[in-house]
């Protein structure tokens, strides 16, 4: 007999209880099905009959699922000096901060989130309530049918969290011995830890670093230990918090692949947050803004960005000094076109032009024969702080 | 169970890491005999009897005692819950699919065992050196009890510690707290004052204690002493833990709900 979930739907009784489907095999080889409320082993996805998984593939459903969700944190507020400190032993003022304000949110099984928001403005909170750390104030929550902060371990055998500040690593120990202690708590059997850790240490391509002292090893290296660890027991969800902070071009690239290919390949649900939006443009197809705890934006990440990238950015370069032509300023070419002349060297020049006037801008400049031209959008930065400063007027 | 028993070994090899720590924890077991060896020479030297101990009887409550103290090293629990609730890495623990206070009964079970067996290596190179006759409990049924008893001092000191760690939820800061336990087991043991300075009614009062348990008479116990208080104090010990385990998993229940993971 091995128990096992349904990767979709099906899952959780009324009271969120998870349903285990248990196979025996009798002696005729068909199998029989009954249904059992109770604890889940792991051995996870890939156990499960292919039959059983395309049947439950053709129902969606929300892995994650949160109504007017509220977290309100009580600050002490103390008052400055000595004798600030000594009326603080007598007297407290508290004030109140909502941190995650009113968010409704559905996430279907396989989608790739991506959660962004500047500093303080929740998406951390958000996450620690998706995972039980922290008990909302007020709302619904339900993730994978359960209210994550019962801390059951049914449910936290289902899903996995890594932080890009926090290591699950023993820094003195290898990643061997870590992920050797992580196979017994999620209960993985040893083939399957096997084949597991194979899979993903030829993915990340760190078979020769498995025994080295975790210590020893770079910030990246060391990044893509923690999502082997987090990834071991085959989560049906996995929450990143700035899984890429710090880490090199080539290291974060690698990343992004790795957990493009987790998504697509294994059907795990991403939800990520990063303040490095090309995390967010080449992973997530959608999007959730936060800002000052309410969700500003809830949809497509490619229209979020088309939203608010307002302008292009036009290089040219000629084989002839262009002189004043192309300056913008009052009886030159381009002038009342809404450019902004970003380099103007006798060759070469750069202009910021609002999206909607560049074609024509560029007809002008093609006009007067360029050797290269190129045309480019904003950088990601200028849109991400559009996107901020635009959402907390919103907020 | 297994998960539990990974835990200890993961907790074990990480002890194992480092050398030098390894050379030098064996060193200062064997110093600590030396040194007392010394001493009790000394005070040995014009008698054969010192409040009813004898010279090898002294050195081997010594080198028990000294044993299971260096075994019982939970303290570092309500450190480390407490650093890691106000710096916010507690939800590392959360996250996982384990029973939290008994991964970290785990651990120490871990550490406790690399420390058993170095310092018990040690502890014997050290009497075979210096021919002790070491003096010990002949009574299977105390020996037992004297075992039990040293389980069930290490389980209270963890659930303590991981009681009072968790406190850390509701009140931030449990300095005193820490405080207030390590005087409590000081004074138990007689570690501040002797305890034939109290009056009787004062010394059985603190014999409801637990920490009198936890190694006084476990080492007494092995070395042949006390030998009627080994039911009691199994018992006393028992239901100490018990209640405190009630204690724990109401505390937990009712301040978990309160962390808010703040830094991370």
């Amino acid at each position: 007999m091995w128990p096992c979930f349904f990767d979709h739907g099906s899952i959780m009784s009324e009271r969120q209880i998870p349903m285990v489907i248990f196979m025996r095999r009798p002696a005729n080889g068909s199998l029989l099905l009954t249904q059992h409320a109770g604890r889940a082993a792991s051995g996870g996805r890939k156990n499960f009959p292919a039959r059983l998984l395309a049947e439950q593939k053709g129902k969606s459903m929300n892995v994650i699922e949160t109504e007017h969700l509220v977290k309100t944190y009580k600050r002490f507020k103390k008052k400055e000096g000595i004798r600030g400190s000594i009326q603080g032993l007598f007297h407290r003022e508290y004030e109140e901060k909502n941190a995650v304000n009113s968010v409704s949110l559905q996430i279907g099984e396989g989608e790739f989130l991506g959660l962004i928001g500047p500093n303080g403005a929740g998406k951390t909170t958000l996450i620690k309530m998706l995972t039980g750390i922290i008990a909302p104030t007020s709302g619904r929550i339900e993730v994978l049918g359960f209210y994550p902060n019962d801390l059951r371990n049914e449910f936290k055998m289902q899903y996995a969290v890594v932080m890009g500040q926090k290591s699950q690593l023993f820094f003195e120990l290898t990643a061997n011995d870590t992920l050797r202690m992580f196979k017994e708590i999620y209960g993985i059997p040893e083939e399957e830890y096997q084949r597991r850790k194979k899979y993903f240490t030829e993915l990340f391509q760190v078979e020769e670093l498995m025994n080295m002292q975790v210590r020893t090893l770079s910030l990246g290296e060391r990044m893509k230990m923690e999502l082997i660890a987090a990834l071991l027991h085959n989560p049906r969800i996995l929450f990143l918090d700035e899984p890429t902070i710090g880490l090199d071009a080539v290291a974060a690239r690698q990343i992004r692949g790795f957990l493009k290919e987790v998504n697509q390949e294994r059907g795990t649900t991403i939800l990520l947050t990063s303040h490095y939006m090309e995390d967010i443009k080449m992973l997530c197809g959608r999007s959730v803004v936060i800002s000052h705890g309410n969700k500003i934006y809830d949809g497509n990440t490619e229209e979020l960005f088309e939203k608010y990238q307002r302008n292009k950015v036009i290089t040219a370069t000629f084989e002839y000094d262009l002189g004043h032509v192309f300056e913008g300023g009052p009886g030159t070419a381009l002038f009342c076109r809404d450019v902004t002349v970003l380099e103007n060297t006798p060759y070469k020049k750069v202009w910021l032009v609002a999206k909607e006037n560049a074609n024509c801008v560029l007809q002008e400049i093609m006009g007067k024969g360029p050797a290269d031209i190129c045309v480019e959008e904003e950088e990601i930065g200028i849109i991400v702080e559009r996107i901020y400063r635009e959402g907390e007027a919103y907020a | 169970m297994r998960k539990y028993l990974e835990v200890a070994k993961t907790h074990m090899k990480a002890q194992l890491a480092w050398r030098c720590d390894v050379i030098f924890n064996m060193i200062f077991t064997v110093a600590k005999i030396l040194f007392a060896y010394l001493l009790w020479g000394i005070i040995f030297k014009d008698k054969s009897d010192v409040s009813g101990f004898t010279f090898h009887g002294m050195l081997s409550y010594y080198i028990v005692s000294s044993f299971l103290s260096q075994l019982e090293m939970s303290d570092g629990i309500s450190a480390e819950i407490s650093a890691r609730i106000r710096n916010g890495t507690f939800s590392n623990y959360m996250v996982l699919p384990v029973n939290i206070e008994r991964y970290f009964m785990a651990m120490e079970a871990g550490v406790a065992a690399f420390y058993f067996a170095f310092d018990l290596a040690a502890a014997l190179a050290w009497i075979f050196i210096f021919r002790i006759q070491f003096v010990f409990v002949q009574s299977a049924f105390v020996f037992f009890c004297a075992l039990l008893m040293i389980l069930l001092g290490m389980l209270f000191m963890v659930q303590l510690n991981y009681f009072l760690g968790i406190l850390t939820l509701k009140y931030q800061e449990i300095g005193t707290f820490l405080m207030i336990k390590n005087n409590l087991i000081a004074l138990v043991t007689g570690t501040i004052i002797p305890l034939a300075l109290f009056p009787e009614a004062f010394v059985k009062g603190m014999r409801l204690l637990p920490f009198y348990y936890v190694t006084y008479l476990p080492s007494m116990l092995l070395t042949g002493r006390c030998g009627q208080e080994a039911l009691p104090g199994l018992i006393v010990l028992l239901l100490w833990c018990l209640a405190l385990q009630t204690v724990v998993a109401n505390t937990w229940k009712k301040y978990r709900i309160k962390y808010d993971g703040v830094g991370i």
